[in-house]
């Protein structure tokens, strides 16, 4: 019997001891909870009489409470916010348990307060992977950040997982540009939202246009702060070196800058070609065929204009520009003076200077400045072309008689021909014995072969009474100074006067006569015979 | 009670053991193969779950089947008040289906999960179960009156010497002294005999008897001697599986998991 007591109480005492020593809990807690291993931790999780409340766990996790207390988190959503703790996160399960498995294929992220979306939601984002976001790098926590594989700790903050591309340069909330989709594409950014909205052509730059790398930390990086964008040279180049001030609004548009405001308050006269005299009235269209803005030449008028001339002008390949003639006024006024086309090879002297141009130039339908030669007939018609022999006039040589003053008044030197000119001869135009009125009332020069006999020029009104051999010398009786000068000596005739005769009027004895048509004096009227005339 | 109605009762205990076991264990299977680590995401795992409502319930059923096994039996066998309560065989009987079902049902309570405090209450249950069952094996081995009272030496070979005399009468056989190598002999006469078939099995029962009792005549002593040392074992092993059942339940209690209640 006392063996028997022995053995039982030893028993007992062991079961006892082992019942003291051993653990009531039901198992193992996992590690991160292995610490409250222990009889004397037991309350420190399990509220006598009621299990395990949240606030217990609560009371620990305090990062858990500040996100439930901020409502923030998958703890403070929806039927997460009503349940135990224990209903997910379990515990005396061994100390391998894990206590946070979910199945990350299944798991609604959005319960979490931040739906996965876009490229969050790609295969290499989405279940398998939450350790690309839930890494303690991007723990901000220190005391979160030493705990290993917690899902907590990270908040909206896109900088939290993903490096800041713009160098901290920008608004560190990137949604405010950026989808979900893909970073490169900004497209929430709404330029119009910032100071500069996107205008016209503005709209279809390239952000690098404007927004132009520069380096930050040693890394090439778009700048999108500090831009100049008050004025637009601060971008656009200046092409006007500022002739028309900084203002480019005032002219462009944002449309193109091709396209120029009709507002008028252009000036050209700004540019390097004033608009002077016609150009003034022009459609801009005629010159600047294009766009406003193409540059086109000025420095000649020939940029623009057609060479009416047809490059005439042209020496040794120079072709002199239409400014050495023309004005802006008008094609039609020149300002070619006298002056400089008596520096041309034909001085222009005499009734030259008071022709005009239109007479040498503009002899054909269209103006022509190149003349062959220089001599009158390259310009004047040779009325005399044939009619007078070459040794008065070589090469047809019209100074020879006429000169530039007047065609009417030529100084021929006339002695150079057997008809030495005397008297009245030298006082009567060159027409009054070379023209004559043809039949046909043209009239008819005639300046060879020309009779040196009076008649030929004069009417011989005596009706052939003093004609010698068919020939009538006047200057028998006329003198040259005047034709009224009588030079006739009656006494040498065959009646010659004496006496009361001498007093007696001519006509008295030379009566009138009428031969057809013509009235005539006869002065041969051989009345020699006193009877003759008296009774 | 007849031998045939007594068969019956124990074959119904034994199966529902049996069903209980095979019954819990395809149920659960799938839970209760899980690693411990895993089975709290299995579907099963808050039914199961030693607080769950099958498995806690398991548990309480399981205890309260053992209390109701281990102390209506011992009420019976030392209290005088229930000294006359039916017949000790039948007690011990319903004792260890008690507290065989019982385990079972704390067994599958536990999850198959043995750690801690109660693992001390589950290895003694299972000491205590195992040590019945051996305590069964001697028992039988100790012949005992219907009421279950040990007989002792002589009143054995009395009983010996009465079936050697009626058999002699019977049959002119002397059975006295049967060993292994006589049995077949005398049961090839016997069978000579050209005895009915029922007479035959019955001679056949009575000399198996007779085997029997000369066997157990023989390691008498020697069970009576152990069956002593049993009850050290089996005894303090069902009061340290109280013991710490109670303070398993305790605690429980006071860690707020109280079942449907």
């Amino acid at each position: 019997m006392k063996f028997r007591l022995f053995i039982f109480l030893f028993i007992t005492i062991l079961g006892g001891n082992l019942s003291i020593s051993a653990q009531i809990s039901p198992g193992d807690l996992s590690k991160s909870h292995a610490f409250l291993e222990g009889v004397s931790n037991c309350t420190k999780c399990h509220d006598l009489g009621n299990k395990v409340t949240r606030e217990k766990c609560l009371d620990c996790h305090k990062e858990i409470k500040t996100g439930v207390d901020l409502k923030k988190g998958l703890h403070a959503t929806g039927e997460f916010l009503s349940k135990d703790c224990f209903t997910c996160h379990n515990d005396h399960h061994g100390r391998n348990f894990k206590m946070l498995k979910f199945d990350k294929e299944t798991f609604n992220h959005t319960n979490t307060g931040y739906e996965l979306k876009g490229a969050h939601l790609k295969s290499d984002c989405k279940g398998c992977n939450c350790v690309l976001c839930h890494k303690p790098d991007h723990i901000k926590d220190p005391e979160l950040r030493k705990k290993n594989s917690t899902y907590l700790g990270l908040n909206r903050e896109c900088l939290l997982c993903h490096s800041d591309f713009h160098q901290g340069k920008m608004s560190p909330n990137c949604l405010n540009c950026h989808g979900f989709e893909t970073f490169k594409k900004a497209e929430g950014f709404d330029h119009n939202g910032t100071k500069f909205p996107l205008n016209g052509k503005h709209k279809t730059v390239s952000c690098e246009k404007c927004h132009k790398p520069i380096l930050i930390n040693g890394q090439s990086e778009k700048r999108f702060d500090g831009l100049l964008f008050n004025s637009c040279i601060n971008c656009h180049k200046d092409v006007h070196e500022n002739k028309f001030g900084q203002d480019c609004k005032k002219c462009h548009t944002e449309e193109s800058f091709h396209i120029i405001k009709e507002t008028g308050n252009f000036n050209h006269d700004n540019t390097n070609f004033k608009l002077i005299g016609r150009h003034q009235t022009l459609d801009c269209k005629k010159c600047h065929k294009l766009n406003l803005t193409a540059k086109i030449k000025s420095d000649r008028c020939s940029d623009c204009h057609v060479d009416y001339h047809q490059n005439e002008f042209n020496k040794n390949g120079q072709t002199p520009d239409c400014d050495q003639c023309h004005n802006n006024n008008d094609f039609a006024e020149t300002l070619y003076s006298i002056e400089k086309h008596n520096l041309s090879k034909f001085q222009l002297e005499g009734a030259h200077l008071a022709t005009p141009c239109i007479a040498c130039h503009k002899k054909q339908e269209r103006w022509c400045f190149i003349i062959p030669g220089s001599s009158c007939i390259d310009c004047h018609a040779n009325n005399h072309k044939g009619l007078i022999q070459e040794k008065y006039y070589a090469n047809e040589k019209c100074t020879e008689c006429h000169t530039v003053n007047s065609w009417k008044s030529p100084e021929f030197e006339h002695s150079r021909t057997n008809f030495k000119l005397q008297g009245a001869h030298k006082r009567v135009t060159c027409k009054e014995c070379h023209y004559r009125k043809g039949e046909n009332g043209s009239m008819i020069q005639k300046f060879e072969g020309l009779s040196m006999d009076c008649v030929t020029c004069h009417r011989n009104t005596h009706e052939g009474q003093f004609d010698i051999n068919g020939r009538t010398d006047c200057l028998r009786c006329h003198g040259l100074d005047d034709w009224k000068q009588i030079i006739f000596d009656h006494n040498l005739a065959r009646f010659k006067l004496e006496g009361a005769h001498i007093k007696v009027k001519c006509e008295k004895c030379h009566k009138e006569a009428t031969n057809e048509t013509i009235k005539y004096t006869v002065y041969k009227n051989n009345k020699l015979l006193c009877s003759d005339c008296h009774r | 009670m007849t031998q045939t109605v007594h068969r019956i009762y124990i074959s119904v205990y034994v199966l529902l053991v049996i069903t209980a076991f095979l019954g819990l264990g395809y149920y659960g299977f799938s839970f209760y193969n899980l690693p411990i680590e895993e089975r709290f995401f299995s579907p099963d795992y808050a039914l199961l779950k030693p607080s769950g409502l099958l498995g806690h319930g398991l548990g309480i059923i399981g205890s309260l089947l053992i209390v109701i096994g281990v102390f209506s039996y011992m009420a019976r066998k030392r209290l005088k008040f229930f000294s006359r309560w039916g017949v000790l065989k039948y007690w011990l009987e319903f004792h260890i289906f008690l507290c065989a079902l019982g385990p079972v049902l704390i067994l599958f309570h536990t999850s198959f999960k043995f750690g801690g405090i109660v693992s001390v209450s589950f290895w003694s249950l299972v000491a205590v179960v195992a040590s019945g069952v051996a305590g069964r094996f001697i028992y039988l081995q100790i012949p005992r009156t219907i009421e279950g009272r040990e007989l002792s030496l002589h009143e054995v070979e009395e009983i010996k010497d009465q079936l050697v005399i009626a058999f002699k009468d019977k049959y002119n056989i002397d059975i006295s002294d049967l060993n292994s190598e006589n049995t077949i002999a005398i049961e090839s006469e016997i069978k000579a005999r050209n005895l009915s078939r029922n007479e035959y099995k019955k001679v056949k029962q009575l000399i198996k008897s007779q085997r029997k009792l000369v066997k157990r005549i023989e390691r008498l002593d020697f069970m009576q001697n152990i069956f002593k040392y049993w009850h050290v074992a089996h005894l303090p092993f069902a009061l340290i599986m109280l013991i710490v059942m109670i303070i398993h339940v305790i605690v429980v209690l006071t860690m707020g998991y109280k079942w449907i209640f």
